[in-house]
């Protein structure tokens, strides 16, 4: 990835007595280093990606402190990783996307807990939940709780962020048990402050390394008849031993209110949001003082069950503040007060909701009810209104706006390289008919908005070509199946094409190769061109995925006979392909590979390229796609078939036309699509490509005069 | 050391709701921005935070970036705890990790209709919130896509920003920046300075853009335009420019003013498509609407509505688009010029365009009499029943050199050609069809709605044969029957409307059976595909 990280490189060398300014992410990652972390390991996903990004560019300082980094093919290989810490005392850490990560880990996971570790284990979720999540909305709870695992839920201040990363190694050793640091979207994206400790460089690192492997010892392996051990140690020593350490340590806060007799429960990470809720009531004040005793978990799992008991003995009611199905924590409470004889009141999802997130107005809401029924004299007259204010005012907006506004999802980049072959997808349907479209994740996932609207299924990172193998049989004509080379690389080689190979299927697959998992922010892959090649290409524009032809070799490896490797910038071949691949007679897995390399990377190497070139007076050419505004019949068949940012629409300036006319504003970047469209599809004729020459040589000066001279005479007005 | 500037000095923040409210001047200042994936949104949420922290102040942002940033929209969040950190005995404020609904104190959009959005999502309060909003519009995929015209009303987005804020500044962001050769990001950190809602001095706000080190001049220049356009006085800004509409006065001997401009343009687009012959056919046709307009409306109740969008259709119509009008077109000397300009070429740099042509053999036969025509589209529909792809000649022709431009010019000069073409005969025969039906139906409103059906007569190839059966099926089954004139008035404007809602037309056939009109007939389309042997057959 062209993108620097130095300045955050340069904040994680940071020592004691100065405070950090920065983003919740580097906060933990710096915390790392602080611990006395031996390795680092994960796969990339917002909104954790920059960890492992920043990590993997602070290479100089790491090998100072002899810490490893590895950037892993996947999720599993990241929780794999932290098999160093079962037998040696290494403080490893690995990061990833979750739920959905954690969904791919989950083998290496249980195989981890069950033996239990020495060093610390720390993985380092991002919780893709709520407002701006980009996967399925489920709970990484779940996957604590099956497998005993710890799970840190750390109150958003950048400042307990980071001792729960410090505490977290050492609850993780002193329960044997790895565990998860949770972190929200909007947390891992705080820009705060904390005060810096020193860096730690750990006592086994990769300057002072292991001179012997550890002696045999069965029961660290996760192995009947170990395993049966495992499972009773689980509950039987290290969750108790976890349960003290945080009770002792003082994990968990307890923040005393004015009364006695109601209380809050929170997780860290919303407790926040309930701050604010409070606050909106006059219960709270700016510094999170107020009314109600608030227990706020940074710990979210295990429970201390004596804490919880000490916190609601007193209270006549206690409302559980707990985000997302089902309600792990309030059910635990709940067997907790009911095994101790505690009659306490308990609320949390009965006045909450059940699903989503949990906003400001959402907790406000549930605190109107719990606070209405048990503390009626407090003031909620001020909180009330003002929900109801919200309420009136969206519908007066949204009466005065008529109909709803239309969204804005993501989309392609401008000149992305995969815009075309949805294009060329579109096109090809027309005459083969359409077809069932395994979707994937990745960017190509945003063709399932408009305008293309593409996809009947998506199962996930790497999985449309398995997730299509029940649809194939069963259909007449042949499926298609999209994922990227991320995806590929990440899981669709095995699961897909191995499977589609070793049951003779018939369909077909196409893999975009736009050398790096572009979603996740363009980290690097082993079918990325090298560094060496980009910077040995004079042409910088010059797309160089196709100097890798890792993903092609592995293809013919494993057996793949029909194999098209096509530009993806050329939708007229690429259309031509697809039909070939959904009417010739071979009727084994038909693979092609859309080769066209990520724009945003070419770009980071284009623009100061460009620039130095100019300031140096040197020769530029740079092409912008535009339309003849007088031939465009405002018919925008052709945004239909693009939806480029910058092929959008204006006013005609013709006044006998009504309709807006199609025009390219700046930000075209001269990908060629509009042209190839233009073609393939038989758009009208009113695209054309400029190309404009800046310093240009003198003969070329020369003839272009000479030619616009001779036309000059023949021009009409 | 200079003092740390106070937030008490600011009496908008500070009094607002100070009698009712025991958190006054502890409560945050929440500023919300809401921006498109590389507009520098997160760069600005930046620059906000390091600017109280610089002058003293705690400060939070937060953003869900995501895959929000490859051009979705986005926001950012700000707080800003209004105790100088000096003042706070190593306490921590609880900050926010959102902006809550109501309790914005700035809200401010580099995009119109987004700024609308939060107004929809409940975000202002008009006793609260102080609003900036780009008076620009970047459309969404929904709007751009659409056949006819989709593009949300910019006048009544911003009315209703306006209403549910406290104050209200609304300025070209977009265009500004462009102006200055900036990024976004630096014209709203410059209107947020100029907005006197944060109390730090100009020179606080430009030191941070100073130490950000990239781009700093380029940034400077877009801050001190913004700061200049929101004047620390909050006026109203322009309203919308619109879309120029000067046009010649003089009016087409006998026509009323009312329609005179519009008779004007299109009997000049007409001559200059043709010749003066077919110009006077133009005005003949016109005549008869008006006379026609006459007999429905002697008290011109419509201002002369069903002449003047039957003349400005019709010339459209009558200049239909075909090779030798694209050519003449883009052979211009004025379009040379256009393009230099929509490029950005200097006036040193060189100049290439290349034109993609791919005319089909209907259209190269269109300009043929009948006997030569038939059997070339019977040849290519033959070709297309056995699976072959449709015969095209697909063109990149860079009109910038001799040979380009000479080829342009040769098939620009065919306009003698054209009026012995089939093509032109079929369209004169539709054009008269439409006009009679026009004329025919003794009713003002159903002819002003079939007037406006020339609407959906535009563009070139699949998309102009989609437009003509569309017509034709209108004429045909919506515009005549036994239904009362204004029942079938009704019909043909939402048949008119749904023509244009998706390309299948599936719209278009729902409201055709809705007013008992047939669907239109299914055309074959000839697919490709190898089917799966069913199991146990041979």
């Amino acid at each position: 990835m062209e993108v620097s990280f130095s300045k955050e490189v340069s904040q994680l060398r940071q020592g004691a007595g100065t405070t950090f300014h920065g983003e919740g992410i580097l906060a933990i990652t710096k915390a790392l280093l602080q611990s006395g972390v031996s390795y680092v390991g994960g796969y990339q996903g917002a909104p954790v990606s920059h960890l492992l990004d920043v990590m993997v560019q602070a290479e100089d300082y790491l090998a100072e402190l002899g810490v490893h980094v590895e950037a892993c093919s996947n999720e599993a290989s990241a929780a794999a990783m932290l098999g160093a810490s079962i037998h040696y005392p290494l403080r490893g850490a690995v990061t990833w996307k979750s739920v959905v990560g954690t969904n791919v880990a989950a083998d290496a996971l249980s195989n981890l807990c069950s033996p239990g570790v020495t060093g610390g284990a720390l993985i380092v979720v991002g919780e893709d939940y709520g407002e701006g999540a980009s996967v399925i909305q489920e709970r990484t709870y779940a996957f604590a709780l099956k497998s005993s695992m710890i799970l840190i839920d750390p109150r958003p201040d950048l400042e307990v962020m980071v001792r729960m990363v410090e505490e977290g190694f050492a609850l993780s050793e002193a329960a044997n048990t790895p565990a998860f640091l949770q972190l929200r979207i909007r947390a891992c994206h705080l820009r705060g402050r904390f005060e810096c400790k020193d860096n730690i460089a750990p006592a086994v690192s990769r300057r002072h390394l292991m001179a012997d492997p550890a002696a045999f010892d069965y029961g660290r392996l996760a192995h009947p008849p170990a395993t049966f051990r495992h499972e009773k140690l689980k509950s039987e020593a290290r969750l108790p031993a976890a349960r003290r350490y945080i009770v002792e340590q003082g994990l968990n806060e307890l923040f005393d209110g004015r009364r006695d007799d109601l209380g809050i429960i929170v997780q860290g990470g919303v407790y926040n949001a309930l701050i604010r809720a409070l606050q909106q009531f006059g219960l709270a004040d700016a510094f999170g003082a107020g009314e109600l005793p608030i227990l706020n978990l940074n710990v979210a799992y295990p429970l201390a069950p004596q804490q919880i008991e000490d916190f609601c003995r007193s209270k006549r009611a206690v409302l559980v503040v707990e985000e997302g199905q089902p309600e792990f924590i309030e059910q635990e409470i709940a067997l907790i007060l009911h095994r101790a004889g505690i009659a306490t009141r308990l609320h949390g999802k009965d006045v909450l909701p059940m699903a989503g997130e949990y906003s400001v107005e959402a907790i406000a809401g549930g605190l109107a009810t719990f606070i209405g029924e048990h503390a009626p004299e407090l003031p909620l007259a001020g909180g009330r209104d003002w929900l109801a204010a919200i309420a009136a005012r969206r519908e007066m907006v949204s009466a005065a706006l008529g109909a709803p506004l239309p969204a804005r999802p993501p989309g392609f980049c401008v000149g992305c390289p995969e815009r075309p072959v949805f294009s060329a997808i579109k096109l090809a349907q027309q005459t083969v008919g359409k077809v069932h479209y395994a979707a994937d994740i990745g960017c190509h996932s945003f063709a399932t908005f408009e305008p293309f609207s593409f996809g009947h299924t998506i199962l996930g990172y790497g999985m449309s070509l398995a997730s299509r193998a029940g649809v194939s049989p069963m259909m007449q004509r042949r499926t298609l199946a999209v994922m990227g080379d991320g995806g590929f690389w990440h899981n669709g080689l095995l699961t897909g094409v191995e499977s589609a190979l070793f049951n003779c299927d018939d369909a077909v697959l196409l893999i975009m190769k736009n050398g790096y998992t572009s979603a996740t922010g363009t980290q690097e892959i082993i079918s990325t061109p090298d560094d060496e090649i980009k910077a040995q290409t004079a042409d910088k524009h010059q797309s160089l995925v196709d100097r890798n032809v890792t993903i092609e070799h592995t293809l013919r490896g494993v057996g793949v006979k029909w194999l098209r490797v096509v530009p993806s910038y050329e939708v007229a071949r690429m259309k031509a392909t697809l039909e070939e691949a959904f009417s010739t007679d071979f009727d084994g897995l038909k693979v092609i590979v859309a080769e066209g390399e990520c724009q945003l990377e070419r770009q980071r190497r284009v623009k100061p390229w460009v620039a130095g070139r100019l300031k140096r007076g040197e020769r530029v050419q740079r092409v912008k796609y535009g339309v003849d505004e007088d031939v465009c019949s405002g018919d925008h068949a052709c945004i239909r078939l693009s939806g480029c940012p910058t092929l959008t629409l204006k006013d005609s300036s013709d006044p006998l036309r009504v309709d807006p006319v199609a025009t390219v504003i700046d930000g075209c970047v001269g990908c060629g699509l509009c042209g190839e469209n233009a073609h393939a599809a038989t758009l009208c004729p009113s695209f054309y490509r400029a190309e404009v020459v800046s310093n240009p040589g003198v003969f070329e000066r020369l003839l272009a005069r000479l030619r616009q001279g001779v036309i000059g005479l023949l021009q009409p007005a | 050391m200079t003092a740390v500037p106070a937030f008490a000095s600011v009496p908008a923040f500070d009094s607002l709701h100070a009698a009712a409210d025991p958190q006054a001047g502890t409560r945050p200042l929440t500023i919300l921005i809401a921006a498109l994936g590389g507009e520098g949104g997160g760069v600005l949420a930046e620059w906000l935070v390091e600017l109280a922290t610089r002058c003293g102040y705690v400060a939070q942002s937060t953003s869900i970036p995501g895959v929000a940033q490859r051009t979705g929209a986005t926001t950012y969040y700000v707080e800003i705890h209004p105790q100088p950190i000096s003042e706070l005995a190593g306490r921590r404020p609880v900050l926010g990790l959102a902006a809550v609904p109501g309790a914005v104190d700035v809200f401010i959009a580099s995009e119109l209709l987004e700024a609308a959005r939060h107004a929809g999502n409940g975000m202002l309060d008009p006793a609260r919130t102080l609003v900036i909003a780009s008076t620009s519009r970047s459309l969404t995929t929904a709007e751009r896509m659409q056949m006819g015209d989709g593009r949300s009303d910019g006048e009544h987005l911003l009315r209703t920003v306006r209403e549910h804020s406290l104050a209200c500044v609304a300025f070209d962001i977009a265009g500004t920046a462009r102006a200055c050769a900036t990024v976004p990001s630096a014209v709203m950190f410059g209107a947020l300075a100029a907005s006197g809602r944060l109390p730090f001095p100009r020179e606080a706000w430009e030191a941070v853009i100073r130490a950000s080190g990239r781009g700093v001049e380029a940034s400077l220049r877009g801050f001190d335009r913004a700061w200049q356009n929101v004047g620390g006085a909050f006026a109203p800004a322009a309203g919308f420019v619109q879309p120029p509409q000067s046009l010649p006065a003089n009016a087409a001997a006998g026509f009323p003013a009312e329609v005179a401009d519009i008779v004007n343009l299109g009997l000049a687009r007409v001559r200059d498509y043709q010749d003066a012959a077919y110009g006077e056919r133009y005005l003949a046709r016109v005549r008869a609407v008006l006379a026609c307009e006459r007999r429905l409306d002697p008290e011109v109740a419509q201002g002369y509505a069903l002449t003047r969008e039957t003349a400005r259709f019709l010339a459209l119509w009558m200049a239909f688009d075909d090779i030798v009008r694209v050519a003449r077109l883009k052979c211009s000397a004025t379009r040379f010029a256009r393009v230099r300009r929509e490029a950005g070429a200097g006036d040193d740099d060189l100049l290439r365009i290349v034109d993609h042509f791919k005319p089909g053999v209907p259209e190269l036969a269109g300009l043929l009499p009948a006997r030569l025509e038939a059997p070339l589209l019977r040849w290519a529909a033959r070709r297309r029943a056995n699976g072959k792809a449709p015969l095209e000649l697909a063109l990149h022709l860079d009109v910038t050199r001799i040979r380009g431009f000479l080829a342009l010019r040769l098939v620009g000069g065919l306009r003698w050609l054209r009026p012995h073409g089939m093509r032109f005969a079929r369209e004169q025969a539709m054009i008269e069809q439409w006009l009679a039906c026009i004329v025919d139906t003794g009713d003002w409103g159903l002819a002003h709605e079939l007037a406006l059906c020339g609407r959906l007569i535009k563009g070139y190839g699949a998309t102009n044969d989609r437009g003509r059966d569309n017509l034709a099926h209108i004429l045909t089954h919506l515009a005549v029957g036994a239904q009362p004139a204004a029942v079938r008035a009704e019909a043909v404007r939402r048949a008119r409307e749904a023509a244009l809602a998706d390309e299948a037309g599936t719209t278009f056939d729902q409201v055709l059976r809705e007013h008992g009109a047939p669907s239109r007939p299914v055309k074959a389309q000839p697919i490709n595909f190898v089917p799966r042997r069913v199991q146990g057959s041979r």
